[in-house]
């Protein structure tokens, strides 16, 4: 008996009935939670819609080209997703707190600039240079979470500030000039296998979700997160630590940035002033096809994922057709418009 | 009265005994400026174990600020406040329940209710305990509920079960003392019944509750003792309810020396019936199946019950959603709008009494307030000089003391923020002037002032259509009244004479 019940509906019951109920025992501890099938079909409806929607892509490419569901190139569309996906889930956790981060695909861009002067010019070993790359990340996303969390500008000012900086620095350090990497052992870092049998750039991936997934949904830091985008005053008078919160948020994604940079770099040997123009879109691109909100809130980790490795293969898609490469934004920009229509339906509905 | 039967007064205990419990809490001549404004001047308050108390004053007393003090948000600027005898003491052991929830929409009821207990970001956040933790805080409150809702998103709760969830969270946190401002505000008559005797039980059990309410049929009801402020100094410092009446808590809070039933008598007669004087009289005709209504100019016609119904019917006439159910004549051609601009334009004023959500606009300064509906009425395009005028002829009208007409609202108290609302509409006076609750959350004096100005607003020919949830002020003025059953069907039109809180009642179902 639902007394309590939306519709308005049963309003007449009184609180001796729901008392009187509650010790009959016809109320009390009924099944806490319903079973984990269940459970986990609801939690991830989103991402299994999603899902589907990418295989039923690939097999409508595949009647058209019918080497898209070949070994080689779902391989291809992996290696093509793996910085996405990766940039994208730092994206994910500011989107979750409410904010949005611009300057993703610029910090890709330095960090790629800088990790390949230092091995060039400045002569370092890999790892080194791995590092000072990171460090790239670390520091933008260091400014980017300290003027929104203690200074308190608006995250689109911040970052589309620093997402001109690192954009333009990324031409400064070599003044412009492409840098190709000549480092031997460079390529271990994205094609390498730590744990045999499984490629780098894919065992990154699996890492960072299965480690983005169960923090957002298992740690309290995850709930966290999502606390501080559902109502970042409330929360602050619960106590949650909201900037220590809002502050990691732009560092992780900073760091993660930089991380998807290297990864492709060490694929493409070859340091681009622009590696990371597109990127940025796509990855809050991934992140709203996932089911985040910009206003915060809500947004999974394998809904972002699931979002990057649509986006790429669309992309892929409309390469193996044959398809001008110029469609390629008009045709992504349509499947995030279908999404995010499915999505308001949906919610509409319920 | 009806009001006593159904509210049965809340059975103080014995005075002896709350007398003798330890204060749990003691604020001892609080201070508080904000700039040169001082808002609290040596404002006490003691409150007992156990004890529900009131916490009364008019609007600018100072009850907000105090509030916010004892729970920690605001420093105080002199005075001590402590908890069980002792000033360093658990900010946890109070907790404040305010009207503007402080919830986490996107989170489950029983992360609401359990993640402020967690400290450590690195432990898990799921698990059967912080479920058991909810579960157990939650069934203090309502047992079907903490049986039900635990997984549920707290956005999709209504309001009624929020404010259990901020409760069964005080309760989890630790708290002792639970402070209420205005629990009931947004409630309607059978949530609030449910609420009192949810904060009874809490009571019985040694919680000590403090509630602030403008209502005083509720305060009669649920309250053990009461403190009265006025301009943020204690006039009354914890009598029993039972030794102060009606009159002397009016008089304490500094309002005008009528009370709302004296009021309710005086009333009417100056003002009910001037539509003969109106020439170019407005006839209103609606339908809802069996229910038939009939207003003219100058007619003040109220809504009665549950939100469901009359919501249908408002959002008809204001274009929000035409509704299927209701056909509406004016002067004997359909009235139906596709948006509320058509409707404003075609004569149709709006006063809500959710200011903040659906009535201020917080970020413009009170002129733009004030001409934001002549502005759509008159299709302007251009700011103009003559709307200076415009306004500053209304705020006269409605004695609304505002240091400048740029001024923000945010710098009007809440019951002058109502009749800046209302002011919109005096300069143009439109055909049919539709009222939300437009006394939610005001004090006594603010009301009586907005039902003047309704008043003369009929008496100039308007109709006024009043939904409240307050059935002595549907009694006070309006001319008739269409109740609404709970599940928003009209059930019967109440035609003037026959209204008062207990035919309204019955009517309405409400009394449960």
């Amino acid at each position: 008996m639902s007394v309590l019940n939306k519709n308005g509906q049963n309003r007449e019951a009184n609180v001796s009935d729901i008392v009187a109920a509650h010790h009959s025992g016809t109320a009390a501890r009924p099944a806490l939670r319903a079973g984990p099938l269940v459970r986990g079909f609801k939690t991830y409806r989103t991402e299994i819609a999603i899902a589907v929607a990418i295989i039923l892509i690939e097999v409508v490419v595949s009647l058209w080209i019918p080497q898209a569901l070949s070994l080689g190139n779902v391989a291809n569309v992996a290696q093509a997703a793996a910085p996405l996906v990766i940039m994208s889930l730092g994206v994910l956790l500011v989107v979750i707190t409410g904010g949005i981060d611009l300057s993703v695909g610029s910090i890709f861009s330095l960090t790629g600039m800088v990790t390949g002067l230092a091995m060039s010019s400045g002569g370092m070993d890999w790892p080194a240079a791995c590092l000072l790359g990171l460090g790239v990340g670390l520091a933008v996303g260091a400014v980017n979470g300290a003027l929104v969390t203690f200074v308190g500008l608006a995250p689109f000012v911040v970052t589309l500030i620093t997402y001109a900086v690192a954009g333009s620095l990324s031409f400064v350090i070599t003044n412009g000039q492409s840098i190709a990497i000549l480092n031997g052992d460079f390529w271990l870092l994205n094609s390498g296998s730590i744990v045999p049998g499984i490629v780098n750039y894919l065992f990154y991936s699996i890492v960072f979700i299965a480690i983005a997934e169960l923090a957002l949904r298992r740690l309290v830091l995850g709930r966290w997160v999502y606390a501080v985008g559902s109502n970042d005053r409330a929360a602050r008078l619960l106590g949650i630590p909201v900037n220590g919160v809002r502050f990691s948020v732009y560092v992780f994604s900073g760091l993660l940035a930089s991380f998807s940079s290297l990864i492709s770099l060490s694929y493409i040997s070859n340091a681009e002033t622009t590696a990371g123009a597109n990127l940025m879109l796509q990855a809050i691109a991934a992140c709203v096809i996932g089911g985040a909100s910009l206003f915060g809130g809500t947004g999974s980790a394998i809904g972002a994922m699931l979002g990057a490795v649509m986006i790429t293969v669309i992309q892929n898609g409309v390469n193996l057709i044959g398809i001008n490469s110029f469609w390629q934004g008009s045709v992504t920009g349509l499947v995030i418009l279908v999404a995010v229509l499915v999505d308001r339906v949906a919610k509409v509905r319920s | 009265m009806w009001l006593e039967e159904a509210l049965p007064a809340h059975s103080p205990r014995p005075e002896v005994m709350i007398e003798n419990s330890i204060p749990v809490l003691e604020c001892l001549d609080i201070e508080k400026s904000f700039g040169a404004t001082s808002v609290l001047k040596r404002a006490r308050l003691t409150v007992k174990t156990g004890e529900i108390h009131a916490l009364l004053g008019g609007n600018g007393a100072g009850k907000s600020t105090l509030i916010r003090i004892v729970s920690g948000s605001i420093p105080a600027d002199g005075g001590s406040v402590r908890v069980a005898g002792a000033t360093d003491f658990q900010q946890s052991s109070i907790a404040v329940v305010f009207q503007e929830l402080a919830l986490l929409p996107h989170l489950t009821v029983a992360e609401n209710i359990d993640l402020p207990n967690r400290k450590n970001g690195f432990a898990p956040a799921g698990g059967r305990k912080p479920y058991e933790a909810a579960f157990n805080a939650l069934s203090q409150i309502d047992g079907v509920l903490a049986g039900t809702v635990l997984g549920t998103l707290v956005a999709d709760l209504d309001l009624h079960q929020r404010q259990l969830v901020e409760i069964a969270r005080a309760l989890a946190s630790g708290a002792r003392l639970i402070l209420l401002d205005e629990p009931t505000a947004n409630l309607t008559f059978g949530e609030s019944e449910r609420l009192f005797a949810i904060m009874r039980r809490l009571a019985r059990s040694g919680i000590s509750l403090v509630i602030v309410s403008h209502r005083m049929n509720e305060i009669r009801a649920i309250a053990d003792v009461c403190t009265i402020l006025r301009d943020g100094k204690t006039v009354v410092d914890r009598k029993p309810m039972a030794s102060i009446d009606d009159e002397q808590i009016v008089e304490a809070m500094g309002q005008k020396q009528l009370t709302e039933a004296e009021q309710a008598k005086a009333g009417p007669t100056a003002s009910r019936r001037p539509a003969q004087r109106v020439t170019n009289a407005t006839r209103l005709a609606l339908a809802h199946g069996a229910i038939r209504v009939a207003a003219a100019s100058g007619d003040i016609l109220g809504l009665a019950g549950a939100p469901a119904g009359p919501g249908t019917l408002l959002d008809h006439l204001t274009g929000v959603r035409p509704s299927s159910e209701w056909e509406i004549m004016r002067d004997g051609r359909p009235l139906r709008f596709a948006s509320p601009s058509q409707a404003v334009r075609a004569g149709i004023g709006y006063v809500t009494g959710d200011r903040a959500n659906k009535g201020i606009l917080s970020s413009l300064p009170i002129l733009d307030n004030i001409v934001a509906a002549t502005r759509v009425a008159r299709r302007r395009l251009f700011a103009s000089a003559e709307e200076v005028g415009a306004a500053s002829r209304s705020l006269d009208r409605l004695s609304i003391k505002a240091s400048s007409i740029d001024a923000m609202p945010s710098s009007l108290s809440g019951g002058t923020q109502q009749k800046l609302l209302l002011a919109r509409w005096l300069d143009d006076l439109p055909d049919i002037l539709v009222l939300e609750e437009p006394t939610r959350g005001v004090d006594i004096g603010t009301k009586r002032d907005i039902y003047d100005i309704v008043r003369q607003a009929a008496a100039s020919g308007a109709i006024v259509v009043w939904w409240s949830t307050e059935f002595a002020e549907l009694a006070a003025v309006c001319n008739s009244v269409i109740s609404f059953d709970l599940s928003g069907r009209p059930v019967e039109v109440l035609e003037e004479g026959y209204i008062t809180e207990v035919t309204l009642a019955k009517a309405t179902g409400m009394a449960a």
